[in-house]
């Protein structure tokens, strides 16, 4: 196969085999979906077609995430869009008998918005999708990651074509220099800047390197992508080392992502196998040959330096950045690492043209940015938004407002190291029954911090990062010094514990919140957490370290009297803290029918049946049994 | 060259160069934990970050890996500086609360307690001994593990690693003393120590050494055994030190050579029944020698191996000498330093001293009057060769002992006695390698294995050889004054020759008669020197008789008769044997 | 009858055997006395003539000692005489005298003792052999010379 001409060639021959009008179900087969019994439901697709005798003309494609995992397993049958949300393997049956064969909608499967209560036939129309700009994620859920004829067919590999044959190098690092093009790692530097530098460095060979190893807690972005469309990394990585001047490349994911690792594997053996990997690519001239390096899943490993060390097979420790790792890097060769989103969007910014990408987002974010909207929010899932998008855009309207009514407290970016900001003031001092009931629900929110945009500058600003794209949200029964003291638990253990201020800093803050939650906080601790803070922040050998305390900075920042009312009155206001809190049962609302007594493992309740019952608090230790069982509201935690 | 300021001061560095080595020019001090000059900078303890200003830019780095660069304002005591500074030493006392080097920092800084952790470590992970074995010493034995909290030094799997070479560079280089030599692999105790334990690679020989000059020896020497190191190379000031050298073979073209290849001395651990090698305390003469030497790990003090010193020391004369299961011939020496080994213990211990010969052979000058003053220092002599020595006590007093078994003959009995120390004197031997060295240079070994001289009497340093002279006990056991003289001997004969400038040559060479040779060149191919060659003009064979050596084989094969050897022609030996048989008359005779 | 008396050409190496057998004197060792040395410079030199004159000017043996092998002042020379010994045997043979009667033997120059072992045992099995009588076939046809018409007279 030669040059473009050749591609396209390929893209017609495989296009002028497929009917456009012919049936095929899509099934997420991303982990969430995985995770929640998708390879049942593929399975019993098929045998429901073998059995109608469908088998070869209706195809069963296992896509990647489409990103609303909260409703996995899903599926799109095809071409119609018909999406169907949450489904069991008995459903295949119907769906085959009903949908494929009789084109007829089946209503009770159909999504329905939990708000209004619609149901919705096509993904589109969902809200979940519909304030989304989904251009990395495009193919997520369209295409087999396994089969390279279906991203091909969807003119994959044009844009490294193009690049290869009518672009200079320089002319590469120039269109993504203007495209505003910024990292998608958490540090947003300027992905052109980055590559120019890497360029004009001294010495061979130089190294282009994917960043696969996203460990946060509740982050599986560059996961979803790399299962669902792994050629696209493989092309922007041809297209960056193309500009750079490098022939060598290595994309660094954790071993605990195996569908990334396989279907990545896979996608490299394809393209090598198709001229569009390794030597004289599609005739170029231009060779580049990519590895896959499998990270033992240290979170640390993240980290440039130490991910270079961990690829030279030594301990994923970080060093110094005095000198830059584009000058000295792997092997102390030029190296230039991108994560996998970064890596992603090259394609896109080569094909469309750097005006057509800098058009999308904010005056100094570009592009799109894709989050895994996590937490106590009803729709969590992968969302792909624009540059500039309010927060309350993405939680309100995309992640459909917080759960089960309940009050939205906060929202945590940018993975362990990020901060949490604050939405509603007034809710976080406060215990829940002590609001009114039409402040509850996201309607209700007061002005404040919740229309922040979302981009690097602003998150940065209020006391958050980017991050990576990690997006928690959290509801008033969330305790923030229980966040804080989470979060600092992580980065204690993940710690590669080479520097002193972050190895005994952290660890040291972190008994510190320990013994707020447990109650046994001081007068004078938010200070010395703060003290403590400011030298872990400034002294830290790597940004691990240097953003580690984010999350304890932040809470105290906006949830300051969570923190005293810790301390002080030894009381945890969102009931978390198990050390500060009570259980005890409201004798007049207590009908004496028995049921805590029988939930309790302790035996810690007592009382006659049709008599109000009495919590020993001695022998109580706080598991909550009775608050679950109580259909009366009668036992009170507090 | 770059211009920085710090603390207020300007100074010009060289390119290349950290702030860190940029203060120390200006003699201001930053306090340090992981840095050593002779490794990377690591950055780890991060004591040494500074503030630092370029242009408006103020951020806080790390002193000892940043470099100095152009232009840069660097303030080491600032505010900010101190405040951290204080926060990670009280954070590095809440890990290890009594270290000495961290409590002088404490002190600097003015803290009295960390408010922090229990302190209850002792390793502050600053790296230097990892760093040392991956960088200076490239044996790579230990490193770090686990990660945060639950980080620590140590070896793969906490096992003794084969990697460890035993070097205790990591010992050394500790700045907490967490470190011990007895967690090291290999560490010997005192008396194997001697012969066995790690050693200095770079050393003197020994004190009287010519030249007295240290050498790296490739067995101990960390860099020949990993590629790394050279440690001595980084700190010596003259740059003598050059780890490229190789073993070389030369070939130098001499007209003598002096042969003085010393002698081996008898293991011991092969006679069972003295319990060499098992025994710690039971120890050879030169094992007794660098003990008891200045220079020792013990420092000439007499011990044993648990560090105490002996309270009574028995020596054992001719172990394998004048014994007709191992060497019949008398070692010649061991008399005489045993009594020395006695005066020695005698006079630095006071311990009593058994000395069991079988005969005092203390002939030579001074010698019987030295034998003398050990009898009157007390030296217990009893006339028994030493037949066993056994920890098996028989009797009270023996427990905890070594008892030698010997026969005293003076007194006719048997006696067993018990001694804290015992020291072999082991017969002198020919070398392993002397049958080879004697092939290698012509000479012979007499039945004992030692080189043979040409004539007991008349060629004492002469060999079979011409040119080529022995001296030494490679000749047989000797001590040093006979060594001395032996050698000078042998160097006034060697510079006979040399000042004579020629070499004179037995006039028995070989000649080929040019009338009735055939040119069948038989003389050629068995000439071992190549001294016979063919003359193609004439068509007969030539010998060079500066060449040849005389030993006659060309004649033996000549067909024609034409090559004679002078002295020994045909003619001449069928004479002699003509001669000798004459007198027989015809009783034999081959019928005429 | 008074013992047979065997007389015994021995050819000796100068460097080891001459120099052993030296060593056997000086050591005062005892060895039968019937032994008498030729030094040649190398059992290399030695010629199977010499051999044969010996056997022929009455000699009952021929002892040839050289260097062990690999000692040879001259490298090689006693390798020489060790290819050229079992043709001097057979030769010999020929000659109808037996080819026990000539012999070759490694004695260095320390093995003095050696020497007087070898000595002692090849004379004591000369000695067993009796004299040489040259077999009657080897007898020249009955010519009348000068020489002996004189010792028919």
């Amino acid at each position: 196969m030669k040059g473009i001409e050749g591609l396209k060639a390929w893209q017609a021959a495989i296009q002028e085999q497929r009917d456009p009008d012919a049936t095929w179900i899509a099934v997420c087969a991303g982990t969430g979906c995985l995770s929640q019994g998708a390879a049942d439901l593929a399975a019993a697709l098929r045998e429901a077609l073998i059995r109608h005798s469908l088998e070869g003309k209706v195809e069963v494609k296992e896509t990647g995430c489409r990103g609303f995992c909260e409703q996995g397993p899903l599926i799109v049958i095809h071409p119609e869009g018909i999406f169907y949300p949450q489904l069991k393997a008995a459903d295949a049956e119907r769906i085959v008998s009903e949908t494929i064969l009789r084109k007829q909608v089946i209503e009770d499967l159909l999504y329905q918005d939990p708000v209004t209560g619609r149901r919705h036939i096509h993904e589109g129309d969902i809200p979940f999708y519909q304030k989304q700009m989904r251009l990395v994620c495009r193919l997520n859920g369209v295409i087999d990651p396994t089969h390279i004829g279906d991203y091909i067919v969807h003119g994959g590999y044009q844009a490294a074509a193009k690049a290869l044959f009518e672009m200079e190098p320089v002319q590469i690092v120039e269109e993504i220099k203007r495209s505003g093009l910024r990292g998608r790692g958490g540090g947003g530097f300027p992905a052109g800047v980055k590559w120019e530098s890497c360029r004009n460095a001294h010495g061979e060979p130089k190294y282009v390197i994917c960043n696969a190893d996203a460990g946060d807690p509740g982050a599986f972005m560059d996961r979803s992508l790399l299962e669902g469309n792994p050629h696209s990394i493989i092309e922007g990585m041809i297209i960056g080392a193309y500009a750079i001047g490098s022939h060598e490349g290595y994309v660094y994911v954790r071993n605990e992502y195996p569908l990334a690792v396989r279907n990545l594997q896979t996608a490299i053996e394809r393209a090598e196998a198709h001229n569009l990997l390794g030597d004289n690519i599609l005739e170029s001239g231009f060779d580049f040959h990519l590895k896959i390096n499998r990270g033992g899943g240290a979170f640390v490993c993240g980290e440039s330096t130490a991910l270079m060390a961990s690829i030279e097979g030594r301990v994923g420790e970080p060093r110094a950045k005095y000198v830059h790792t584009v000058e000295s890097g792997l092997w102390n060769k030029p190296t230039n690492l991108n994560n996998v989103e970064t890596w992603a969007n090259v394609p896109l910014v080569i094909e469309h043209g750097a005006d057509w990408f800098s058009a999308i987002g904010t005056e100094t974010s570009k592009g799109t940015k894709v989050f895994s909207l996590v937490g106590h929010v009803n729709n969590t899932g992968l969302v792909e938004v624009p540059m500039g998008i309010t927060l309350r855009e993405v939680m309100f309207d995309i992640g459909g407002g917080v759960r089960g009514g309940r009050h939205f407290k906060a929202v945590q970016t940018g993975g362990p190291s990020g901060g949490t900001i604050i939405v509603d003031t007034t809710g976080a001092a406060r215990p829940a029954e002590d609001r009114d009931e039409h402040e509850r629900g996201p309607a209700l929110v007061p002005e404040s911090l919740i229309d922040l945009p979302v981009d690097f500058e602003s998150l940065t600003e209020a006391g958050s990062m980017m991050g990576s794209g990690g997006m928690i949200v959290m509801d008033e029964t969330t305790c923030m010094v229980d966040v804080a003291r989470y979060f600092l638990n992580f980065l204690t253990e993940e710690s590669c514990g080479k520097c002193t201020p972050c190895r005994e800093g952290i660890r040291n803050m972190l008994a510190i919140l320990e013994r707020i939650c447990d109650g046994r906080g001081q007068e004078g601790d938010i200070d010395l957490l703060q003290e403590m803070s400011d030298t872990v922040a400034d002294t830290s050998l790597c940004a691990l370290g240097g953003t580690a305390p984010n999350p304890v900075l932040s809470t105290i920042r906006y949830f300051r009297p969570e923190y005293e009312a810790h301390i002080r009155d030894r009381r945890c206001p969102a009931g978390v803290c198990t050390a500060l809190i009570e259980y005890s049962i409201n004798a007049t609302k207590c009908t004496g029918c028995h049921a805590c007594f029988k939930a309790c493992p302790t035996d810690a309740i007592s009382g006659e049946v049709k008599a109000a019952h009495v919590i020993s608090t001695a022998k109580c230790v706080k598991c909550g049994s009775c608050l679950d069982v109580c259909k009366f509201d009668a036992v009170v935690k507090q | 060259m770059p211009t920085l300021t710090i603390d207020g001061q300007t100074v010009e560095v060289e390119e290349g160069k950290t702030i860190l080595e940029a203060a120390e020019q200006l003699g201001i001090e930053i306090p340090t934990l992981c840095h050593h000059p002779l490794l990377e900078a690591y950055g780890a303890c991060r004591i040494c970050t500074v503030e630092m200003q370029r242009g408006k830019r103020v951020r806080m780095v790390t002193a000892c890996n940043h470099p100095a660069q152009e232009g840069i304002e660097v303030q080491t005591r600032s505010p900010r500086v101190l405040r951290h500074r204080r926060m990670i030493v009280e954070l590095e006392l809440g890990r290890c609360a009594d270290l000495p080097v961290l409590r002088k920092l404490a002190d600097d800084l003015g803290i009295d307690r960390s408010r922090f952790g229990t302190g209850e470590h002792e390793c502050i992970l600053c790296g230097l001994c990892v760093r040392t074995c991956w960088e200076l010493v490239g044996a790579r034995a230990i490193s770090f593990a686990n990660r945060g909290t639950d980080r620590e030094v140590t070896t793969p799997y906490h096992e003794f690693s084969d990697a460890c070479i035993g070097c205790g560079a990591c010992v050394a280089i500790c700045p907490t003393g967490v470190l011990k030599m007895e967690d090291i692999k290999g560490r010997k105790v005192i008396h194997s120590e001697l012969t066995l334990g790690p050693q200095r690679a770079i050393r003197i020989p020994f004190m009287q050494a010519v030249p007295n000059a240290p050498f790296i020896d490739p067995d101990e020497c960390a860099h020949f055994t990993t590629g790394e190191c050279k440690v001595c190379a980084k700190v010596c000031p003259r740059d003598a030190v050059d780890h490229q050298m190789e073993d070389q073979f030369e070939e130098i073209e001499v007209g003598t050579i002096l042969v003085a290849t010393g002698h081996d001395v008898i293991d011991c651990s092969e006679m069972l029944r003295y319990g060499y090698g098992l025994y710690d305390n039971v120890i050879t003469g030169l094992e007794f020698e660098k003990l008891s030497h200045a220079t020792s790990p013990t420092g000439g003090k007499i011990l044993m191996s648990n560090g105490e010193p002996p309270k009574s020391v028995a020596i054992l004369h001719c172990i394998g000498s004048r014994d007709e299961n191992y060497k019949e011939y008398c070692s010649r020496v061991c008399c005489m330093y045993s009594l020395k080994f006695a005066h020695l213990v005698r006079e630095k211990t006071g311990a009593e001293v058994y000395e069991l010969y079988i005969d005092m052979r203390s002939a030579g000058k001074g010698y019987e009057e030295f034998y003398k003053r050990n009898l009157e220092e007390d030296v217990v002599f009893i006339r028994g060769k030493g037949s066993e020595i056994t920890t098996w006590p028989e009797a009270p007093g023996e427990e905890g002992k070594l008892v030698v078994k010997c026969e005293d003959t003076l007194l006719g009995t048997v006696r067993r006695l018990p001694v804290d120390m015992v020291i072999l004197s082991p017969a002198l031997q020919a070398r392993a390698d002397a049958a080879k060295v004697a092939q290698t240079f012509g000479l012979g070994c007499s039945r004992d294995g030692f080189f043979l001289e040409q004539h007991p009497k008349l060629g004492p340093v002469q060999t079979a050889s011409d040119g080529i002279f022995i001296a030494g006990t490679c000749q047989g056991p000797k001590d040093i004054p006979d060594s001395v003289a032996q050698g000078a001997a042998a160097a006034a004969n060697i510079l006979s020759l040399v000042d004579r400038g020629s070499v004179v040559i037995e006039p028995i060479t070989s000649v080929v008669e040019e009338t009735t040779c055939g040119g069948c060149r038989l003389c050629i191919s068995v000439c071992p020197y190549d001294a016979a060659r063919f003359d193609e003009e004439k068509k007969v064979s030539v010998v060079d008789e500066a060449v040849c050596k005389g030993c006659g084989t060309c004649v033996a094969v000549c067909p024609s008769g034409a090559a004679q050897q002078r002295f020994f022609a045909d003619t001449e030996i069928m004479a002699e044997i003509d001669g000798l048989l004459a007198e027989i008359g015809d009783r034999h005779q081959f019928p005429a | 009858m008074a013992q047979f008396e065997p007389r015994i050409v021995a050819f000796l190496c100068r460097w080891c055997s001459y120099t052993g057998a030296d060593l056997a004197g000086t050591s005062r060792l005892k060895y039968p006395p019937n032994v008498l040395p030729i030094r040649v410079m190398c059992s290399g030199r030695v010629d199977p003539t010499f051999v044969v004159n010996a056997f022929r000017k009455g000699a009952d043996g021929v002892l040839i000692c050289g260097c062990h092998p690999g000692d040879c002042h001259y490298n090689e020379g006693n390798y020489n005489m060790m290819r050229r010994f079992p043709l001097v045997r057979k030769l010999l043979a020929q000659f109808g005298v037996e080819p026990e009667r000539v012999r070759l033997e490694w004695v260095s120059a320390s093995e003095g003792d050696r020497y007087a072992e070898v000595v002692a045992e090849f004379t004591d099995e000369i000695r067993k052999l009796g004299p040489l009588e040259w077999a009657p076939m080897m007898a020249p046809p009955p010519v009348q010379t000068a020489e002996s018409v004189v010792t028919a007279k």
